[in-house]
């Protein structure tokens, strides 16, 4: 598992050490590996969470119907979680998701009041959707306005346009009960729809990053954008599509999520921003070594939302699932971190040092070049 | 004052003769500052080994060697960004103090980039460095401010708006603000100043505006250090020198009993012969593959070349003239928002001239000047690195095909010699040279006719180097066609078949590959015929 610098040449060792993401180890090895503390760890913690919780409330917390309690209510935060993560692999932060999701949800309610038919109510609210993430793109991409301020931008407008037009009160009506609503109500055994959307959704984002030259140069683009440019990767393009699809899965969660609350709130989306944002940089974290990914996001939302549950059950306070986020999410990091360090220590590039956290700016050393003078 | 009990007499030096006034307070030591048997190592490359300098109190001391030999480590090390591996002591006036764990007040840095935040006025950075004047509660005393500011700069002959940002000063003026700041609250008597190639970015004409400041300095008794690679300052100023090759120390020597040969012969060492030549021929009988037409931008002001199939083009001159824009406006990368003009083309597939702003539709690679921010995805695996540039032909219908990727990978870095623990190591565990392959790699494996390298050995120690030499010729000597941009004269000199040699943005001269001379080659980039 290390990844020191001695050794033969490539020629001598072909690909069969290591984790080589080219390489065909054999499966005990492989899984041995999968299963290390410095990639899952966060399975790990799972663990531990859902044996305490056993333990804390035993009549009530280790029963199926937990299990898909927490499914159920998490979905939303997986769905959102999922939206940000390919802008995030691109080092673009997309802050206006969680107004997205208010505003389509928002829409699509008014539509159906109005007396629109479903589908052309569902499909002008996606529209919607993928417009903000065309105005989001044109903002960050064309107009090089740093993302990170520029979708925060876009995201109060949002708002603010939500508000004026809804005048700060709930759509709801009777048409919102047939068609609509069992497009996030229906559930299988127990287990309703937008979980299905979620698992779905986290399929196509792991295989677009894993398995895709569409990933890779997403990464890369978010790694080192001036070495990517160089080498033909169209870093532009890749963000101004990151954004869009952002837009558009944001949509498709901000409507999920009228249909299960069966309204069009004006604030709906809001709540999920922070919780999505923690779920992707803790995801970030496992199983792919400081990248943004599908997985990862998926087992964080299960670990934060297997806590948060946890803790309702176990009547703790309020403020403690707040405080079980904030804690989850340092620790994970600095864990994360200091591994990283032992890892590429001597090095002297300080480009690892950051971690996920520093997520424009690599870390400290990287514009001090280790031996080269000039 | 300080002492000068190390004085040689040296004759007709314009500068340095005339420095020689100190000598009386004889109460620092010999020294102003000793290092003794520094070490350090990067991952597998050791930058440093057992080095052992000695400055003497009052001398302008020249630390000199080629790209890679550790003379940033030596100063990393000292200003405390690095942590020496081994041999930390030293001494400053007779202090010691233990290198990258404490700098002494007396040892002051003067940075390759300045430090200087060039949004704000001089007055602003030099409270930067040295703290704001300040009154009751923390309120700047302005005033105050402003006069310390007027007498900082003014022992330096420096006449600026204060209040202006310095984006607007030159660039001496900005190297004298720098110094200026760095040596606050010391004023004169002992201590080292180290300037980390101060005239890297100075035109050659204000060069000699610097020497006085740093002359300036020398005569209120502190010693300088001064890092350099270009021979003739050496010359014009320093007292002694200290020559690095390859992490280790070669020699300290008078600058009156060495001349610029030996100098150079010093420098380069014998495990590369200053007269090695990677085995190329020029091939002026072979077709022109690409022609360029008037190709100017920010500092290029007109360039028309015509490189034939399997040479070796060397573009040579000085900061400024264009040496580094060359190659990222050939193949299409110039900074954005740089205006580019010219046209290129490539007559063996169409005598069509292109726009030159459409050259990055062409398949012409280029091998990045800086390594770190250009080249390296410090994040990815060595086989995600070099795979980069062909993602398109791995694998079919949008499906990655990792089983064609690790082929090429196996079959580039066997083809280049790639040293690395397996494919699916982080590239940032592979010595310079070694990453340095990799980017070569990355460019190859496109399979492309025509390859631009800039400083294709920054940071690359001298046996790699000699092997990516190697590399080349051989490349060219299959058919390969490539441009070098370097400021290191060795590469040129090691493996081109042609230099075009560039000043003020133009091509100047052309040299011929064969037999040339290092002096030769660097009278034609300093314009001296």
């Amino acid at each position: 598992m290390t990844t020191g610098s001695s050794g033969g040449a490539l020629t001598t060792t072909p690909p069969q050490a290591g984790r080589a993401p080219t390489g065909g180890p054999p499966l005990a090895k492989r899984l041995a590996g999968a299963m290390a503390f410095d990639k899952v760890g966060a399975v790990y913690v799972w663990i531990a969470i859902v044996i305490v919780f056993s333990v804390w409330v035993p009549e009530t917390f280790p029963t199926l119907d937990t299990a898909k309690q927490i499914l159920n209510t998490n979905a939303i935060t997986g769905l959102a979680a999922l939206a940000i993560t390919i802008p995030l692999a691109a080092r673009v932060f997309d802050l206006s998701f969680a107004y997205v999701m208010t505003l389509c949800g928002v829409i699509v309610a008014e539509l159906m009041v109005g007396g629109m038919a479903l589908v052309p109510a569902l499909l002008v609210g996606l529209g919607a959707g993928l417009l903000i993430g065309l105005i989001n793109a044109v903002v960050v991409v064309v107009a090089r306005i740093d993302s990170f301020i520029g979708t925060l931008a876009t995201g109060s407008l949002i708002q603010a346009l939500i508000t004026m037009v809804t005048d700060d009160t709930t759509v709801s009506g009777v048409e919102l009960s047939g068609g609509f609503a069992e497009i996030g109500q229906t559930d299988i055994a127990g287990i309703t729809l937008p979980v299905i959307y979620c698992a779905l959704v986290a399929v196509a984002i792991w295989y677009l990053l894993e398995h895709t030259a569409t990933g890779r140069r997403l990464y890369a683009t978010g790694f080192n954008p001036d070495a990517s440019r160089l080498a033909g990767v169209p870093v532009n393009k890749l963000r101004f599509v990151s954004l869009l699809i952002s837009g558009g899965l944001a949509g498709a969660a901000g409507i999920v999520l009228a249909s299960t609350l069966g309204s069009g709130s004006p604030t709906a989306g809001t709540p999920y921003l922070l919780p999505a944002f923690a779920a992707v940089f803790l995801g970030a974290t496992q199983l792919k070594n400081g990248r943004f990914n599908a997985g990862g996001t998926i087992i964080a939302v299960l670990l934060l939302g297997t806590g948060t549950t946890g803790l309702a059950l176990a009547a703790a306070p309020q403020w403690s699932q707040a405080m079980f986020v904030g804690i989850v999410l340092i620790a994970a990091l600095a864990v994360t971190s200091i591994q990283r360090r032992a890892t590429v220590r001597g090095r002297g590039s300080g480009v690892h040092g950051g971690g996920v956290a520093g997520t424009d700016q690599p870390g400290v050393g990287t514009s001090t070049p280790v031996t080269t003078e000039d | 004052m300080g002492d000068f009990v190390t004085n040689e007499p040296r004759a007709a030096r314009p500068l340095g003769a005339a420095a020689r006034n100190g000598g009386d307070a004889a109460t620092a030591g010999e020294y102003a500052l000793r290092v003794f048997s520094l070490s350090k190592t990067f991952g597998a490359t050791r930058a440093l080994q057992n080095v052992s300098i000695d400055v003497r109190a009052g001398e302008i001391h020249a630390l000199m060697g080629q790209n890679g030999s550790g003379k940033s480590t030596v100063i990393k090390c000292l200003a405390g960004y690095h942590q020496p591996d081994g041999g930390d002591s030293a001494e400053l006036d007779g202090e010691s103090f233990n290198i990258g764990h404490a700098v002494p007040d007396g040892l002051r840095f003067v940075h390759q980039d300045l430090g200087l935040v060039l949004e704000l006025s001089a007055q602003d950075n030099l409270a930067l460095h040295g703290g704001f004047a300040k009154g009751f509660g923390g309120r700047v005393l302005w005033r105050e401010q402003e006069k310390e500011t007027h007498r900082m700069l003014e022992r330096f002959e420096v006449h600026i708006d204060i209040h202006q940002p310095l984006a607007a000063a030159t660039p001496v003026e900005r190297t004298v603000v720098a110094i200026a700041a760095a040596l606050q609250g010391w004023h004169g008597g002992g201590g080292l100043l180290v300037l980390d190639e101060p005239t890297a970015v100075l035109p050659h004409d204000e060069v000699e505006r610097l020497f006085a400041v740093v002359e300036e300095v020398r005569n209120a008794g502190t010693a300088i250090l001064y890092v350099s690679h270009r021979m003739d300052e050496i010359f014009e100023l320093a007292d002694r020198v200290t020559i690095l090759r390859g992490g280790k120390l070669v020699a300290t020597k008078d600058i009156a009993e060495i001349d610029p040969r030996a100098l150079a012969g010093l420098m380069v060492g014998e495990d590369v012969d200053p007269d090695y030549r990677a085995p190329v021929a020029g091939k002026p009988e072979a077709p022109v593959v690409l022609e360029t037409r008037n190709v100017a931008g920010r500092w290029l002001r007109g360039v028309d070349l015509q490189i034939h199939k399997g040479e070796i083009l060397g573009i040579a001159g000085l900061a400024g003239a264009g040496v580094l824009e060359l190659p990222y406006v050939l193949t299409g990368h110039a900074p954005r928002g740089d205006k580019v003009t010219g046209e290129l083309r490539l007559p063996q597939e169409s005598s069509e001239w292109r726009d030159i702003t459409e050259a990055d539709k062409l398949n012409i690679p280029l091998v990045p000047a800086d390594r770190q921010r250009e080249g390296v995805i410090f994040e990815f695996a060595v086989s995600e690195n070099l795979s980069l540039s062909i993602l398109d032909r791995l694998g079919r219908r949008g499906k990655l095909g990792k089983r064609e990727e690790a082929k090429a990978v196996e079959e580039w870095s066997d083809r280049l010699e790639i040293k690395a623990e397996s494919p699916g190591a982080l590239i940032s565990t592979l010595s310079g040279g070694n990453q340095q392959k990799v980017l070569v790699a990355r460019c190859l494996v496109s399979e492309p006719d025509i390859l631009v390298l800039c400083e294709p050995t920054a940071g690359v120690d001298i046996g790699t180097r000699v092997s990516i030499y190697d590399l080349i010729a051989r490349l060219a000597r299959e058919g390969l066609t490539v441009i070098v941009s370097s400021s290191d004269e060795g590469d040129l000199l090691a493996m081109c078949t042609r230099v075009v040699v560039l000043r003020n943005g133009r091509v100047a001269q052309e040299l011929d590959g064969d037999g040339l001379s290092q002096q030769a080659l660097v009278s034609a980039i300093e314009g001296e015929n």
